[in-house]
């Protein structure tokens, strides 16, 4: 039993780290290199804030360190604030994970929706104390606002596709004989 | 319930708050060592670029080409129509063809005739765009020809039509091109035929804005905007497009370069013009050419007695 659950978890962080190497991907397809006066939403962020909320153990902080680390160098980003930033966030998150499991999907929608709102803004406004290149406001708040959107699909499509579900209270107990 | 927590929190709570406070440090180490020492970051991030993207290749290749021959048979539904505008474009061409050749010929007597040197060392290095830039925010992409190729920063990189952007971090296979487009792209240009001088300022649109003119009035939309070779940032005289006005009254250029499609991108060689540093003397110079194995003390009474 525990022998399974722990090749469980690996096997799910894989596939975490696999679904954000093929979001990445599909991102640096070269198909439109005309700039956009849209911005899509940030799926890697939605994936990775679904799966905390969900299941913390199957992303850890280490890796979601690693993951957007990753990404802000690949997309010319300044390398470690946004990543930073989304480390608070999720950690955030997970933190109040024990208490949201017992909530309503609206509820979850919403602590996130605020979470990655004073992300996005804690973001713009560091990147104007240090005086970098921010990129422009409007753009950056559509994509908030597309992640937002995004978010439930990401959350019922990983529920469906990979199993991450809310724990249930007989899965607590089968983590805490794990453990 | 509320035991398993408290339980877990025991555990491994120490551990992990002093994980979070390593990575977060990390980050934010890095995020510091970039705004301190930019060039040194750029280039981790260049070889970062340089070992994730080229692995990514062999799968980004086939889907490349799926979705631009979806693209191709999409507009295979209003073929008779492009046809008609083909030919009629062609048309046009040819009138054009034959007055670009009259004036090449022209221009080749005339500069025979004034013996102009023009620059030799300008030749090219051909990419093909591997990646983009990923995020709706910034505009760059990624060749697949590097350090081994000989490039270096700053060189200028053109497809067959216009300038696209300048080499901005170079890999050891990769080089990345920070499109005219990029909200941090700034490059002098000359506006013909007025001749005046101007700034090209990305903003992250389709059509960016020119700043700094001295007489916007001497302006008319479709005049033609070179580079200026100012600041030898590039070598003057690339084509970058036209003028044209946007609703506002604002002066925009609209760019020659196909920037829906960017596939093959020209790199040129550029090594820069050699500056004339000292004033130069008035004296005949201390080693006349010609003479051998010259005693440089007195090499000029030599030659005049």
């Amino acid at each position: 039993m525990a022998e399974r659950t722990q090749s469980r978890l690996w096997l799910m962080r894989l596939i975490f780290v696999a679904v954000c190497l093929l979001i990445m991907f599909l991102h640096l397809l070269p198909l439109d290199t005309s700039p956009r006066s849209w911005a899509g939403p940030d799926l890697i962020l939605a994936l990775a804030c679904a799966w905390v909320v969900r299941r913390p153990e199957f992303v850890p902080v280490t890796l979601i360190a690693l993951v957007f680390v990753v990404t802000d160098l690949l997309y010319q980003m300044p390398p470690g604030l946004w990543a930073a930033f989304v480390v608070i966030g999720t950690e955030t998150l997970r933190s109040r994970a024990p208490s949201l499991r017992d909530l309503t999907f609206p509820a979850e929608w919403f602590t996130v929706a605020v979470t990655l709102t004073l992300m996005t803004l804690g973001n713009q406004l560091t990147l104007a104390l240090f005086l970098v290149d921010r990129p422009p406001l409007w753009l950056n708040l559509m994509q908030l606002v597309m992640t937002l959107v995004a978010y439930p699909l990401v959350a019922f499509g990983s529920q469906f596709l990979f199993g991450v579900r809310k724990q249930a209270p007989g899965d607590v107990d089968a983590l805490a004989n794990r453990r | 319930m509320a035991k398993d927590r408290s339980n877990s929190d025991d555990y491994s709570g120490p551990l992990k708050r002093l994980m979070l406070g390593v990575i977060m440090l990390c980050l934010i180490g890095l995020f510091l060592l970039w705004r301190i020492d930019s060039p040194r970051v750029e280039r981790f991030r260049a070889q970062v670029v340089d070992r994730v993207v080229p692995s990514f290749d062999w799968a980004m290749a086939p889907v490349n080409g799926t979705v631009n021959i979806v693209r191709d048979f999409q507009s295979y539904r209003r073929i008779y129509q492009q046809n008609q505008e083909l030919r009629r474009e062609l048309q046009q061409m040819k009138a054009w063809k034959e007055a670009a050749l009259q004036l090449e010929q022209e221009n080749a007597r005339l500069l025979d005739l004034n013996n102009v040197q023009l620059d030799p060392r300008l030749t090219f290095v051909t990419g093909v765009v591997m990646a983009d830039s990923g995020s709706p925010f910034r505009q760059s992409v990624v060749l697949n020809v590097g350090a081994r190729d000989g490039i270096v920063d700053g060189w200028a990189a053109m497809d067959g039509l216009g300038l696209v952007g300048r080499i901005s971090g170079v890999g050891e296979k990769t080089s990345r091109v920070v499109l005219l487009t990029d909200s941090s792209s700034r490059i002098p240009v000359t506006i013909q035929p007025s001749g005046q001088k101007a700034l090209l300022v990305g903003d992250n649109t389709t059509s960016p804005p020119v700043d700094f003119i001295e007489a916007p009035d001497q302006l008319r939309p479709g005049d033609r905007v070179l580079t200026s070779g100012d600041g030898g940032v590039f070598p003057p005289g690339l084509a970058i497009g036209q003028i044209t006005q946007d609703p506002g009254g604002r002066t925009r250029i609209r760019l020659a370069a196909d920037y829906e499609r960017l596939e093959f991108l020209r790199v040129l060689r550029d090594y820069g013009n050699e500056t004339i540093r000292d004033p130069g003397s008035l004296i005949a110079p201390r080693i006349l050419p010609g003479t051998p194995e010259p005693d440089p003390e007195d090499n000029a009474e030599a030659e005049n007695g």
